[in-house]
């Protein structure tokens, strides 16, 4: 075996993981004073990461791959696209995060490390070719959100959320691992790519009900109905930055392995997953748009958000063809965009006191007092309802296309059906900050960290951003294509 | 003479059990812990039969990171636990209860 | 591939598996309630000890002390799970082996002192 080459391949998550390590013994030596040079120097190692992928992105020609360890581990498109999405969305959390712990008086050094174990995980996740591979790195980025989750230590809700989303998760890996382990068994392997070879007569059904328990595990983590209880609960709980980590990259990541073991190791039997995934995504739309109307508390209305999302996303799962996949990738972009652009808007509203704002209540009347953050919100959530003029409206655009040319005609029909419901409640929000009365203080000035996140978000989703389709278009269908290489 | 599906048969007991044990109990929040590490072992009874069955070394490896990664979810879970009984008190599953919507 | 084909019926197990865990959990439920056996007292409910009264509560709390030791042992002990088979491999896996194992040695080392530094091994 090359070693060389298999170093080579995984040389972002090499580089991620010693810099985590070093980062983790200066912290423990240097204690407080060094808390905003780890946040840096994490931001700076996930910035060559994403660097070096995006370098990998564009030498390794299309569709070709390269397996390293053995065919444990694969740098292909579909990996380097989602690692720089996730590697990006990272490093806005750490931008955004600083101001808002040290409010909060929890600003610690292991925060950014956490994030950085956590991005190596999910960077191994998009790219195992291997059931245990995948195992691990969902585990090393699950680890590190259950503790990211229960970050406020002295804080009742965010350690109930972190206890929260410790059992359901362990849960879901339990799920996940126990389907695993019946695939192993029926097909005698667990490398990808052996496992189509395995499955090419038929299927069992053994291996069947492994399908299905992976599935389910894996539904647990992109928070998909039915198994999406957790989410308004732990992103509410959570520090108000941890929940857009969990709300952009780790959803980035579980969708690319669902993407990736739906279409790689069982592409010869998409009609043994199909239906679970059509009823997965029509459910998380309708529950998504329905669960958050009657919402005061801002973060749950943006954990319903993110299950209604999810569903969208699902649709260009349930198509099985290229164009459906590469709409998935589109849609995974503009939607880390908008939810981090969201969560951002909401961490920079305080009120004087340092109390955050949480409910509808508190952002009333919010264009005369902090009429940018106001206006940003808006293109945001007019964004997140779709409506034409902005990007999120092409997201939705191409999940619809790519549905109705596999002829899943009725699929598409009722989504955009519930999107009009969806439509309700981020129009509400708008309602609220446009045309209530102000009440109470705001806090005047905020760092230049999250008015850059924001700004940038509020950007890419109002027309301009049609500037990007053209690159976004092409990258997506690169890495849609070369998990269809093998076809 | 015990055949490969004893072995998943009692993988499947374990693995329901630990399922049920997490939904029915309502009482300490250790407990789940331990259904947790039961579904766990339960799956590792399936990789290591399946493993002998197949003549397969993959599924005792497997097996060997189940078991050092359920290691550190206990870990975890016990420091999360922690934490919140410093902050209420209880690990009372009933008292569980602060976020509602 | 191995055919398991014949070993199909078992996956009804997971059915008759589902029964039989929840027969085992209502069963004795709705049969102590059936029965009327359920009438607890407050002299049925205290625990024996050797005929004296009790002298603590049975379900007394641990220090929480116990529980850090605790985490910290599962994640040191479980490397021995990886040096066994490691160590009577070795002349297969060679010096790449070695390597491996030396790194995650280096790995678990860089945890402790961690661990030590912010003062997770001390007791006070």
């Amino acid at each position: 075996m090359d070693y060389a080459t298999s170093l080579y391949l995984t040389g972002a998550e090499i580089g991620l993981s010693i810099s985590g390590l070093v980062l983790l013994l200066v912290s423990a030596w240097g204690g407080a004073r060094v808390t905003r040079l780890v946040t840096i120097l994490a931001a700076a190692a996930l910035f060559g990461a994403a660097i070096f992928t995006g370098h990998l992105f564009t030498e390794l020609s299309v569709p070709a791959a390269g397996d390293a360890f053995g065919g444990l581990y694969r740098a292909d498109d579909f990996s380097s696209f989602a690692k720089i999405l996730i590697y990006l969305a990272v490093i806005a959390c750490l931008m955004i995060t600083p101001k808002y712990l040290a409010a909060n008086g929890i600003y610690r050094s292991e925060y950014p490390i956490l994030l950085l174990f956590g991005a190596v995980g999910m960077s191994m996740m998009v790219s195992a070719v291997d059931l245990i591979t995948l195992y691990i790195g969902l585990e090393l980025s699950s680890l590190s959100s259950y503790v990211l989750a229960s970050f406020a230590r002295d804080d009742v809700r965010s350690s109930e959320a972190g206890l929260k989303y410790f059992i359901l998760g362990a849960l879901a890996s339990g799920i996940l691992l126990y389907g695993m382990s019946l695939i192993y068994g029926f097909a005698g392997t667990t490398d990808y790519a052996a496992i189509r070879l395995a499955f090419i007569g038929g299927i069992e059904t053994g291996a069947l009900f492994g399908i299905v328990f992976v599935l389910a595990g894996l539904a647990f983590k992109i928070a998909a109905v039915p198994f999406h209880m957790w989410t308004p609960d732990v992103y509410e709980g959570a520090p108000t930055p941890v929940t857009a980590f969990f709300a952009s990259a780790p959803k980035v990541a579980a969708v690319a392995i669902l993407m990736r073991i739906a279409l790689e190791p069982f592409a010869d039997h998409v009609d043994s997953w199909r239906q679970i995934v059509v009823f997965a995504a029509l459910a998380s739309i309708v529950v998504g748009a329905l669960g958050a109307i009657g919402q005061d508390s801002l973060k749950r209305l943006l954990a319903y958000s993110s299950i209604n999302n999810v569903g969208f996303i699902l649709i260009g799962l349930a198509t099985a063809t290229q164009l459906g996949t590469s709409a998935m990738m589109t849609y995974l972009v503009i939607y880390v965009v908008m939810t981090l652009g969201s969560f951002t808007a909401l961490l920079m509203l305080r009120a004087e006191d340092g109390r955050p704002f949480e409910t509808f209540s508190d952002i009333a009347g919010l264009a005369t007092r902090k009429p940018a953050i106001a206006w940003c919100l808006l293109l945001l959530m007019f964004s997140l309802a779709g409506i034409p003029p902005l990007f999120g409206f092409w997201a939705k655009f191409v999940v619809f296309r790519a549905a109705v040319e596999a002829d899943l005609i009725a699929l598409a029909a009722i989504g955009i059906a519930a999107s009009v419901i969806g439509a309700f409640y981020y129009l509400k929000f708008v309602k609220v900050m446009f045309f209530d009365e102000a009440e109470g203080s705001v806090v005047k000035t905020s760092p230049i960290g999250q008015w850059i996140v924001l700004i940038l978000a509020g950007i890419i989703v109002s027309p301009l951003g049609y500037f990007l389709n053209g690159l976004l278009d092409a990258w997506s269908s690169d890495a849609a294509a070369s998990l269809f290489y093998l076809v | 003479m015990i055949g490969i599906e004893h072995y998943i048969v009692v993988s499947a007991i374990l693995f329901v059990l630990g399922v049920l044990g997490i939904f029915l109990n309502r009482k300490n929040i250790i407990v789940i812990l331990m259904a947790i590490e039961l579904i766990l072992l339960a799956v590792n009874i399936n990789l290591v039969a399946f493993s002998a069955f197949l003549n397969d070394l993959t599924g005792q490896v497997f097996a060997m990171f189940v078991l050092t990664v359920a290691a550190g979810e206990a870990a975890i879970g016990l420091a999360i636990l922690v934490i919140y009984f410093r902050n209420r008190g209880t690990i009372a599953v009933d008292d569980v209860d602060r976020l509602k919507g | 591939m191995v055919d398991l084909s014949q070993y199909l019926p078992i996956l009804l197990f997971l059915f008759i598996a589902l029964g039989l865990s929840v027969a085992f959990v209502f069963l004795p439920m709705g049969v102590s309630r059936l029965t009327g056996a359920h009438q607890p007292t407050a002299e049925k409910l205290s625990e024996y000890e050797c005929g004296f009264p009790a002298f603590e509560d049975s379900r007394g709390q641990f220090d929480v002390r116990f529980y850090l030791v605790a985490i910290l042992f599962i994640v040191f002990d479980l490397e021995a799970a990886f040096l066994f088979p490691w160590a009577v491999s070795l002349d297969l896996t060679g010096w790449a082996g070695w390597t491996t194992m030396m790194i995650f040695l280096a790995e678990l080392a860089v945890g402790l002192a961690y661990a030590w530094k912010v003062g997770a091994l001390e007791w006070e």
